[in-house]
């Protein structure tokens, strides 16, 4: 019997670890013997660097720019960490033409090559921080990820972003079936940060799914171009990421999200944001 | 007495039937320049909509040495668009500059290109320096229309390659800025005509588009006329009013294209007085082209007094502001018919509306009309249909686009503007005192079954 091929986009504000959750979620789940494939939708092209090591892929658009249409995909898919497959969208060159529409471009191509193929469970996008255009939801859009995850904190601009997100994932649900998985909390140590997230999930109609603790581990593991799972699998960090791996396979909770208006936003922070003193 | 119509104005969010190309139209501006070479930063398709709105199906009008198939063009695609176009547009300036033989290169960037933020300028300006005659222009077709992108390329060329000037002003010379090349079907045999005329009276003029232009000669020497005179009821009047500025030139602006002995008399008069140069020279001329004109219409009263069976006697317009006012104020000023709907179909900018409206309030002596502003051919043939003409033969002025409707209704149809897509126009002119007679003679020609 095939498989049910699970696509997922991560989105969250620039800069919250969005590349290093999704790499090590990834470990976690090639552990568990699922097949992966990781597309990069980041002109940065920074997605698969601790799956694979280094930065040493080519990207889509840079091939496509000097090979032209006609490529084969073992140039553009490299395989990484326990067979991880990683792509990397790439993008023009900053300040020229449009990434956005690379995106589009790279997807577009990587479905003409074959890249999706049947022995495939997950296939994640990762996205960069804002949605600024119409590219940059093309991995949400009809027939492409299902299943939106959304990586914050607890800091103000992380939640705002997060509502912001919302909203798009709110337009393409009613016309696709793209539903909000839940928040991954990338903790910040702002005060209150889980009751605060959790709060924030609640009111947005979805689910706090998983609260990854601050370790500097993550940060020892990046240096050496490694995920957790595979720089130190004793470390309790590793388990934090297996945990999370395990609730999204678990998961059942897909949700249309209610995004708040920014008074109630401001609300919640004001509620829980504060320590008491 | 005309009558008034006073159906409410109807807007619609699609149009069938579009009556004007897209800013990237424009185009054909430059390559009614003699040696203006157009380059497309464009997807080909963009440019080659236009030709066939603007030249092929508007009376085939051709496109010169570099236009329609054989227009230099980016042929913006994918690639373009991801890593964006400026290398290949630097690619296609060096052909261009290597294979056609051009005296003015106008690089035309569309939708594409100023979605995605092209920086065209910086190409451009690296030939430019490199001593090459070639300016840009931004048309992307979001923007507006080829009448927008006209104003919009002829600013640039003005900007860009004309330059400064503190010399001295020719008192004889004028810029004529009138119809806009290939949209205005006769632009060519009325660009002639409106220099004719206007040399009659005493003038140096500068035409810029077509045979009797010098080319980008003849652009240079735009600082050094004594005004600009516009012929147009828009069109144009962002360019003289940059004019004005740039060089301090003053500009005169005549509304309506004159068309009969009457109104064309008038409008050298007018063009006379405000240049204040002796009107010795132009009344001679006036006297001669007068005497001409009656010499022929005397003629013509023969018929037209005579043959009185299925001759109209009500019209409605439907066309540009320009054409659109002046063969109604024609039609119903000289030959005595009444206008019954008059429709403007080239979106004007609403600031200029409620002039063009109040030019239809005094079309003549006693006749008045109430022109309506619609884009949509459906909606026109649906207001055509409606239109009494009374118990005459109905005649429509229009285009192609009205060919099933005036059958429908039995009417003559006269094609005055784009698209038309059953005549070939090579010189025609239907303005001025020649061109008057030509008009004349195809609405009758139609009248005994032509």
């Amino acid at each position: 019997m095939a498989k049910e091929l699970r696509q997922i986009a991560i989105y969250g504000k620039g800069g919250i670890g969005k590349s290093t959750t999704t790499q090590n979620l990834t470990a976690g789940l090639v552990e568990q013997g699922k097949k992966v494939m990781i597309v990069g939708c980041d002109p940065k092209a920074d997605s698969t660097r601790l799956l694979l090591g280094g930065l040493a892929q080519k990207t889509v658009l840079d091939t496509l720019r000097e090979a032209g249409e006609d490529i084969d995909l073992e140039e553009i898919l490299t395989e990484g960490y326990r067979g991880t497959r990683c792509v990397e969208s790439g993008g023009p060159e900053p300040g020229v033409g449009c990434a956005g529409r690379g995106i589009i471009t790279s997807i577009g191509l990587l479905e003409r090559l074959g890249a999706y193929t049947d022995d495939l469970d997950y296939v994640f996008y990762d996205v960069l921080g804002d949605v600024v255009c119409g590219g940059f939801a093309m991995p949400i859009r009809e027939g492409k990820a299902k299943e939106i995850y959304i990586v914050a904190s607890g800091e103000m601009m992380a939640l705002y972003a997060a509502n912001n997100i919302s909203k798009g994932i709110a337009r393409y649900a009613k016309q696709g079936g793209v539903r909000l998985g839940g928040i991954i909390c990338n903790s910040r140590k702002v005060d209150r940060e889980f009751e605060l997230v959790q709060a924030f999930a609640e009111e947005l109609g979805t689910q706090l799914i998983h609260f990854v603790p601050r370790d500097n581990v993550v940060q020892r593991a990046e240096i050496r171009k490694k995920t957790v799972i595979e720089f130190d699998p004793e470390a309790a960090q590793a388990d934090e990421y297996r945990e999370l791996a395990r609730k999204i396979e678990a998961n059942t909770k897909f949700v249309i999200p209610k995004p708040l208006t920014q008074d109630r936003l401001e609300e919640i922070l004001l509620e829980f944001g504060l320590l008491d003193i | 007495m005309a009558e008034q119509t006073k159906t409410k104005k109807k807007r619609s969010s699609t149009i069938v039937h579009s009556r004007y190309g897209c800013a990237v139209g424009a185009s054909y501006t430059v390559a009614a320049i003699k040696g203006g070479v157009p380059i497309a930063h464009c997807s080909p398709g963009c440019v080659e909509k236009q030709y066939h709105l603007l030249t092929f199906n508007n009376g085939f009008q051709g496109s010169g040495i570099a236009a329609g198939g054989d227009m230099p063009s980016v042929n913006f695609g994918e690639n373009e668009v991801v890593f964006g176009g400026v290398k290949k547009l630097d690619a296609e300036i060096q052909s261009a500059l290597k294979i056609v033989k051009g005296d003015l290169f106008v690089v035309l960037s569309g939708c594409s290109a100023g979605l995605i933020g092209d920086d065209v300028s910086s190409v451009v300006k690296k030939y430019k320096e490199l001593g090459y005659n070639i300016v840009y222009a931004e048309v992307p077709g979001f923007k507006g229309n080829n009448l927008y992108g006209h104003e919009v390329v002829v600013k640039a060329i003005i900007d860009q390659f004309v330059g400064d000037y503190k010399g001295k002003k020719r008192k004889r010379l004028i810029n004529l800025w009138s119809e806009v090349p290939y949209f205005n079907t006769n632009w060519r045999g009325d660009l002639t005509e409106l220099k004719r005329i206007l040399e009659g009276a005493g003038f140096e003029v500068n035409v810029f588009f077509g045979p009797h232009s010098r080319g980008v000669e003849e652009w240079k020497s735009i600082p050094k006329a004594s005004f600009n005179l516009l012929v147009s009821p828009w069109v144009g009047l962002d360019t003289v009013k940059h004019l004005e500025k740039k060089y301090n030139q003053p500009y005169l602006h005549i509304p309506v294209l004159p068309v009969g002995e009457e109104a064309t008399s008038e409008f050298l008069r007018k063009v006379v007085a405000f240049s204040g140069l002796d009107s010795s020279k132009a009344e001679a001329f006036i006297e001669k082209e007068a005497k001409e004109y009656y010499y022929y219409l005397e003629h013509f009263a023969d018929f037209f007094s005579e043959y009185w069976f299925g001759l109209p006697s009500r019209f409605a317009t439907i066309g540009d502001s320009a054409y659109n006012i002046a063969f109604t104020k024609f039609l119903a000023d000289q030959i005595g018919l009444i206008p019954v709907r008059q429709i403007i179909s080239d979106n004007p900018p609403a600031k200029y509306r409620k002039e063009l409206s109040e030019l239809y309030h005094n079309l003549s002596e006693g006749v008045s009309a109430e022109v309506e502003y619609i884009e949509d051919g459906y909606i026109i043939e649906q207001e055509l249909e409606k239109v009494d003409f009374g118990n005459s033969k109905p005649l429509i002025l229009g285009s192609s686009w009205e060919l099933d409707v005036a059958k429908k209704r039995k009417a003559l149809l006269v094609e005055i503007g784009a698209p038309i897509g059953d005549e070939v126009v090579i010189n025609r002119s239907y303005i001025g005192y020649r061109g008057a007679l030509t008009l004349l003679e195809k609405i009758y020609t139609k009248t005994v079954g032509g």
